[in-house]
């Protein structure tokens, strides 16, 4: 008794389920009479079946798909898929204030005796699709029309899925060499970093955008001074991944990048940027610009785990080369430190002047052994030259101290205090030495 | 009594008379009332109506109409005069023939929509063609 009960309440759910579905579903014999139909397709038959019944679905969608019956008599298989999602145009509708009626209609052949239907209301997917036409349309004449931007597709990790005109015509890439690249493909060697990579498409979804000047690299080989952006693709009121699609061919991806070749802009830009970012006296990051790379660096490892390590340099003996040469002399070697620190270290990396003859550079997504090797390549290029000056040829070395942060520091004052201990040590174990920070 | 109550499909002034009969009296009809509020939501499922559909009340009771319970009417023919009769202020007394998925089988049936400004409950009523 108790498992007939069961069968009798499972019917009525699979009845309800059925009374719910949000399509239409129909089965009837070849002929179109109707044997079961759901509330969803009556919903949508009624208002255009001509005589105001079901008997019949080919009868009932004459007014808007007369060939129905013609469809289903030539198709000659026993069973089979006999049309997949059809669209049918039930209306016009009328410009501007009522959208078109399309509807979509399935019809798989299940034997000689039966055919299944599925029936569905596509009007708003339909409306969707020709905006969408209308928006790439738009974009392709925007995107032909203008020559020093590139404007770049990237799918979510950042990579290039998706190829126009634009890019060759700025970077002289090929579509065969930038698809499934990340986009530092137009970035020169070290100037980004995988972490990088992605740290600026989460810049990009939380504030909007995202967007930095530098070197870009062209296929030659060749560099052009360029800025990149790179924001979101998503509509208002949807962030599902379709709507990563709502710019059409052109820009399908999750993210748009687009470089500007601002070459002819640079000097003016560029002494702007110096004259409040830089230390005057040679030209590297001064101690602001240090502190907020520093502070927007520990951000992104905040939001994303990696490596971040930084290395204190301090000239050996400066007084002594001060007083022994005068302070020209002094500034010369200076001047002459932060050339080669520029020159050994990545353009990701930011080697600034943060005390009088002393230099700290940030290594993002670096660990203290590859900050050993490069600390050590500096300081071996610093032994290995001569700075001169008024005829005079000075020498001079460098001591390094490395520390990398650890997640329980508070913030970078941690990190600088240990990378000057290790500074230090390096000093008292005879100089023209890079240490390591150790636990005391 | 159960018994004594009598009231044919077309009988003039129906709604005020539903609304008097207690859900006991409207088991007993021949034909299927399903009474909705302002808001679209099933108040009142008599016994015939729910045979017909083969819905238990309590599926149905306190659920949405036309979304859960009979989405076929929710197109221009059914939901929609309502709709337009709640807007415009104005008494709905229509008969239309239509048809139901009553068990996922096509029925020819007679609706007959009903409702009155202020009142709150509006019916939709069900008679089986023969």
């Amino acid at each position: 008794m108790e498992h007939e009960l069961d069968i009798g309440a499972e019917y009525e759910a699979l009845m309800q389920f059925l009374y719910m579905a949000p399509v239409g579903l129909v089965q009837s014999d070849l002929k179109g009479e109707v044997a079961l139909v759901n509330p969803v397709c009556a919903q949508l038959l009624m208002p255009i079946s001509p005589d105001g019944t079901l008997d019949n679905l080919f009868d009932a969608m004459r007014g808007v798909a007369p060939d129905l019956l013609n469809l289903v008599e030539s198709f000659k298989p026993s069973q089979g898929l006999i049309c997949d999602a059809m669209r049918i145009q039930v209306d016009a509708g009328v410009r501007g204030k009522v959208d078109p009626r399309v509807f979509s209609l399935s019809l798989v052949k299940l034997d000689e005796a039966r055919l299944m239907a599925v029936l569905n209301d596509i009007s708003q997917q339909v409306k969707r699709e020709q905006l969408l036409k209308h928006n790439e349309a738009w974009l392709n004449a925007i995107i032909s029309g203008i020559t020093n931007y590139a404007i770049v597709s990237l799918d979510s990790h950042g990579c290039i899925d998706d190829w126009n005109e634009s890019i060759g015509r700025v970077t002289g890439f090929t579509a065969e060499q930038v698809l499934g690249q990340p986009y530092s493909i137009f970035y020169p060697r070290g100037a980004s970093t995988p972490d990088r990579v992605l740290d600026r498409l989460r810049d990009a979804d939380l504030q909007g955008w995202s967007l930095d000047d530098g070197w870009r690299l062209k296929a030659d080989g060749s560099r052009f001074w360029g800025t990149a952006l790179i924001a979101p693709l998503t509509s208002p009121g949807d962030g599902s991944e379709g709507v990563a699609h709502v710019n059409g061919l052109a820009l399908s991806g999750a993210y748009c990048l687009v470089i500007r070749d601002i070459t002819e802009k640079r000097e003016a830009s560029e002494k702007l940027r110096q004259s409040t970012s830089c230390d005057h006296l040679t030209g590297i990051a001064n101690r602001r610009t240090f502190f907020e790379a520093a502070d927007l660096e520990l951000e992104r490892l905040r939001r994303a785990p990696r490596p971040l390590s930084l290395v204190m340099f301090d000239a050996d003996h400066f007084k002594r080369i001060n007083d022994t040469h005068g302070h020209p002399a002094g500034d010369a070697v200076l001047r002459h430190l932060a050339m080669l620190l520029t020159k050994t270290f990545r353009a990701v990396d930011v080697p600034a002047r943060i005390g009088g003859e002393e230099f700290a550079v940030l290594l993002p997504s670096t660990g203290p052994e590859g900050a050993l090797v490069v600390a050590n390549r500096l300081r071996e290029a610093v032994a290995s030259s001569t700075v001169e000056v008024d005829g005079v040829k000075i020498q001079y070395t460098v001591s390094a101290g490395i520390a990398e942060f650890e997640e329980d520091m508070v913030g970078m004052d941690e990190l600088i205090k240990r990378a000057d201990t290790a500074l230090y040590a390096a000093k008292a174990a005879g100089r023209n030495r890079v240490e390591r920070w150790q636990k005391p | 009594m159960a018994e004594s109550v009598s009231l044919a499909f077309d009988q003039a002034d129906m709604a005020a008379r539903l609304d008097a009969l207690s859900n006991a009296d409207l088991d007993t009809l021949d034909f299927g009332v399903i009474g909705i509020d302002a808001q679209d939501t099933v108040q009142r499922y008599n016994a015939t109506e729910s045979r017909l559909a083969g819905l238990a009340p309590e599926r149905v009771l306190t659920h949405p109409l036309f979304t859960v319970v009979a989405p076929c009417m929710n197109n221009f023919m059914v939901a929609q005069r309502f709709e337009d009769a709640a807007q415009s202020g104005e008494a709905l007394d229509d008969t239309i023939d239509y048809v139901l998925t009553l068990r996922m089988r096509p029925a020819k049936v007679k609706l007959r929509l009903l409702a009155a400004p202020g009142a709150a409950t509006r019916y939709v009523l069900v008679k089986r063609n023969v």
